[in-house]
């Protein structure tokens, strides 16, 4: 009997890790591969006149270089099919500073660098927007032809009138989040050459099957003509979704069927790749006297920068969480996405839920001081629980852990008697903050299943075959230990071949925490296959019918006579000598229904995660410094295939959330690198206590949902709201870093 | 390169000796990784901020993307490749797996070596005195905890 789901089983990767073995992007080598740098338009919004390449053409190294024109196919990618909008390579305008227009292919990246130099570009400046609202006025100049608003989402419950007409009290408040970077530690790299007629690019990726047809559609080849291998990959976070390198090295093993190599610099990263959206929410929130909600009404302005990407996928899942994770009869959420100049957004860990948490939790916090209501209990009030309807008309009727995560950590907050206090320091006050979440597990209400194949070998061993990229969160391990349990098959008896588009099936994305539940059903649904496969085999060996078999304990048995049985493997040997193999194919898509584009009515997502945070934090009222000093975070994770790993996920989340809540801030035209962009260190760490929630999800793999993204969510309401317990003042712009929290505390004084 | 030769320069790295024929102008990183293909240490930022090519030199952890080559020589460097022993993992690397302190792996070989370089120095740290010895290695993923506790253990 083989037990390898809720075991701290130690990561399958952590070895080669540890040793330094492991080759990421960057480490990518091949003996003579040539290097690829892009020359990068440096004015927000121009029509490009002429490119001239002769005279760079000219430099010792320089191999060639490439323009728009030789884009075999179709020069425009983005991961969602209806937006994509984005060049490899501009053709008549550049809507960014960093748009590419050139790429140099050279001997050495120094040749290559003073080619970048020499190559001429001759624009025509046009007027450049900065701000999504300004975007949207009539008669603006286009970034896009097709107008500056990339989407809109709404979503329509009850009467929105009638909810404020019932209400006591009613809040509105605006609130705004910057610009994010990724940053993940390593930058985006890779090599790519050609072999047996196809285009091979080995990359760093959260998405491999994606990046095949892209590369393929932008050469105007067929997908099977690109063979993307996913390497060790350094962080990802949303920022290795859309491509980066592999348009580029696709382009140039096309054109020059040799070995090319790319690497961004940090800068090249800050200024191209993809960041999180700022958003504006403007909020209106009614509630009776005793806490219960009654309507809320919410508009939602997005900055999408230069390009779609992930786009419409935020703007949906802001718009669908806009209420957080309680029960509202009448809700009316308008968002709207639009192009600015401003280098683009896509995704980053939450989609979206992380700025809209932040000012769902502020509202309900303002809501519980107002009514002078506990924050804990103004939650519970208001929680989903079984049984309750969403904004989006969706009935929840399992897993719905959010009331168990608020007593989790009402528990914690009164055994140490977390409240607000003055600090040790004079001018410092600590107070104490709660932000709650919800989180729909994969993409927003449409198909995104992940398929698998689970092989039987007969010397007794299995391999897991997948398209799910490992970034760190941990999915080989966890698909592994999923594969274990359901086939009775130790861990280390199974391969993993994983991320490689010539001997796996697409996943999908590694995003939306949607890994560990649809491609772990994807395993599971792939291991029943794999059983039948073995049961019609066993049928003909034991003369008894399908029907009559049972799979357990790496035996199949018959139902009625157990002592008649045959081992698994000796079935595996039968077939493999009729030159059969023992695969099992797999395949998961969650059961979702389209959101109706008037109403957003519909079903998003076939569950969600959900947690609560409190963190306790010290104010400094001289410096405006804020210390979190201890964070408790109850996540409903359904199961926890691995909770070592979960509580790994968890920590990271506080982390990065405190990023968010206090520092991290990306200002177009000054962040280039980690000298002006913050993020936390050892030294910025609370005492973190990880708390997990089992709500079981019962379509989910062993009961499992996912915490990727949940992590973060709550954690910089908490911190945002402990600030207001401890000195008064509420931050409406993320990050509260130094000057924002001594203005704000100057304000008062002032009033 | 215009105007620049390559000289010859010797390092000593993880206990063997090198001659390298390359250009005054390049890091130890570069060498590293590029002459000498030991890809185990990072470029993160390449200006000092993020600790993932933290070497150690003569024992102490050093950024190598601050440094040049020639400035390297006569010192003993230590990469990751140099920390375990015919297959055997250090105590560190071991402790880092067992506590689940790796997660992208990517900073991983400058903390290791970071926290090397604090346990030959101070082999019973407090918390706070690795949180501080860490500082100048930033982690996204995993939130330092397990990282701390992983060197903790490390100096049982």
């Amino acid at each position: 009997m083989v037990d390898f789901v809720g075991k701290d089983i130690l990561r399958v990767d952590a070895f080669d890790k540890a040793l330094g073995s492991i080759l990421y992007g960057p480490d990518q080598n091949i003996e003579g591969a040539l290097w690829l740098l892009a020359k990068r338009s440096p004015y927000p919004h121009a029509r490009i006149l002429s490119i001239d390449t002769s005279q760079a053409e000219t430099i010792d190294g320089v191999v060639r270089i490439f323009t728009a024109a030789d884009i075999p196919g179709e020069n425009s990618f983005g991961i969602i099919p209806v937006t994509k909008d984005q060049t490899l390579l501009a053709k008549d305008k550049v809507r960014y500073i960093g748009d590419a227009v050139a790429l140099v292919a050279a001997y050495d990246l120094k040749s290559a660098k003073e080619a970048v130099d020499k190559i001429k570009v001759n624009y025509e400046e046009l007027p450049a927007i900065y701000d999504p609202e300004e975007s949207l006025k009539k008669g603006r100049i286009l970034i896009h032809e097709k107008g500056n608003l990339l989407c809109s989402s709404r979503i329509i419950k009850g009467d929105i009138e009638k909810g404020f007409s019932n209400a006591d009290i009613i809040i509105e408040r605006e609130y705004r989040t910057s610009r994010l970077e990724h940053l993940s530690l390593e930058p985006e790299g890779g090599i790519g050459y050609f072999e047996d007629g196809r285009i091979v690019i080995i990359a760093s990726t959260q998405n491999p099957h994606y990046d095949r047809d892209d590369v393929a559609r932008l050469l105007g080849l067929s997908p099977d003509k690109v063979r993307v291998i996913q390497c060790g990959t350094g962080g990802g976070f949303g920022g290795k979704l859309d491509i980066s390198v592999q348009g580029f090295i696709g382009l140039a093993v096309y054109h020059l069927k040799r070995a090319v190599r790319m690497v961004y610099s940090r800068e090249e990263s800050f200024l191209t790749t993809a960041k999180r959206h700022p958003l504006i929410m403007r909020y209106k929130t009614g509630a009776k006297k005793d806490g219960k909600l009654t309507a809320v009404k919410v508009d939602i302005i997005g900055d999408t920068g230069a390009y779609a990407s992930y786009g419409l996928a935020v703007i949906m899942r802001a718009t669908v969480h806009a209420t957080g994770p309680y029960e509202v009869e009448n809700v009316y959420v308008d968002g709207k996405m639009a192009y600015t100049n401003l280098p683009w957004c896509g995704a980053m860990r939450g989609f979206g839920v992380p700025q809209i948490a932040f000012a769902h939790e502020s509202q309900m916090d303002i809501l519980a001081h107002e009514l002078n209501i506990d924050p804990i209990d103004i939650r519970l009030i208001n929680a989903f629980k079984k049984g309750s309807v969403t904004a989006t008309g969706q009935r929840l009727d399992h897993s719905v852990g959010i009331k168990e995560s608020l007593y989790k950590i009402k528990e914690i907050r009164d055994k140490y008697s977390w409240s607000k206090k003055k600090g040790e320091r004079l001018g410092t006050y600590i107070g104490v903050g709660v932000g709650s979440m919800w989180y729909g597990i994969g993409n927003t209400g449409v198909p995104n299943p992940s398929t698998a194949q689970v092989e039987l070998l007969p010397d007794g061993s299995a391999i897991l075959y997948t398209g799910a990229a490992e970034i760190g969160q941990g999915s080989d391990t966890i698909l592994l230990q999923i594969a274990s349990q359901r086939l009775g098959i130790a861990i280390d008896r199974i391969k993993l071949v994983r991320g490689d588009t010539l001997y796996t099936t697409n996943a999908g994305a590694t995003s939306a925490s949607r890994q560990t539940y649809i491609s772990g059903n994807a395993v599971m649904d792939s291991i029943d296959h794999l059983e039948d496969i073995l049961k019609a085999e066993a049928s003909e060996q034991m003369d008894l019918p399908s029907s009559e078999l049972i799979v357990k304990d790496g035996k199949i048995f018959s139902i009625k006579d157990s002592s008649k049985s045959i081992d698994i493997f000796e079935l595996v040997k039968i077939c493999n000598k009729n030159k059969v193999r023992v695969i099992g194919e797999g395949r998961f898509d969650p059961p979702t229904i389209k959101l109706d584009p008037e109403t957003g009515q519909g079903v998003p997502y076939a569950t969600y995660a959900f947690a609560s945070q409190v963190s306790r934090v010290e104010v400094d009222t001289f410096t405006g410094f804020i210390k979190v000093l201890n964070s408790a975070s109850a996540h409903d994770v359904g199961k926890a295939i691995n909770p070592k790993m979960v509580k790994g996920q968890i920590t990271s989340g506080v982390a990065m959330g405190i990023g968010m809540a206090l520092m991290e801030e990306f200002v177009p035209n000054k962040t280039k690198s980690l000298k002006d962009y913050y993020i936390p260190t050892s030294m910025d760490m609370p005492e973190i206590i990880p708390i997990i929630v089992e709500d079981k999800e019962p379509t989910g793999p062993f009961g499992a949902k996912g915490v990727g993204e949940p992590a973060l969510i709550p954690t910089a309401p908490a911190i945002i709201n402990g600030i207001y317990d401890a000195v008064g003042v509420r931050i409406t712009h993320l990050p509260a870093n130094l000057e924002r929290v001594i203005g704000e505390l100057l304000k008062k004084e002032g009033a | 390169m215009k105007g620049m030769k390559k000289e010859l320069i010797t390092l000593r790295v993880n206990n063997e000796d090198y001659e390298i024929f390359t250009y005054p102008n390049k890091t130890l990183l570069e060498v590293l990784r590029e002459d000498l293909m030991l890809t185990g240490t990072k470029e993160g930022c390449s200006e000092g901020a993020c600790g993932t090519c933290t070497v150690l030199m003569d024992g102490k952890p050093i950024r190598s993307c601050l440094m040049l080559a020639v400035e390297a020589q006569g010192k003993d460097i230590t990469t990751i490749e140099g920390l375990s022993e015919d297959d055997e993992l250090h105590p560190i690397q071991k402790n880092f797996i067992e506590q689940g302190a790796i997660q992208c792996g990517f900073c991983t070989p400058g903390m290791i070596l970071t926290a090397k370089a604090l346990l030959d120095e101070n082999p019973r740290p407090t918390e706070d005195d690795i949180k501080v010895a860490i500082s100048g290695n930033v982690c996204r993923c995993t939130g330092y905890a397990k990282i701390v506790k992983a060197i903790k253990e490390s100096s049982k």
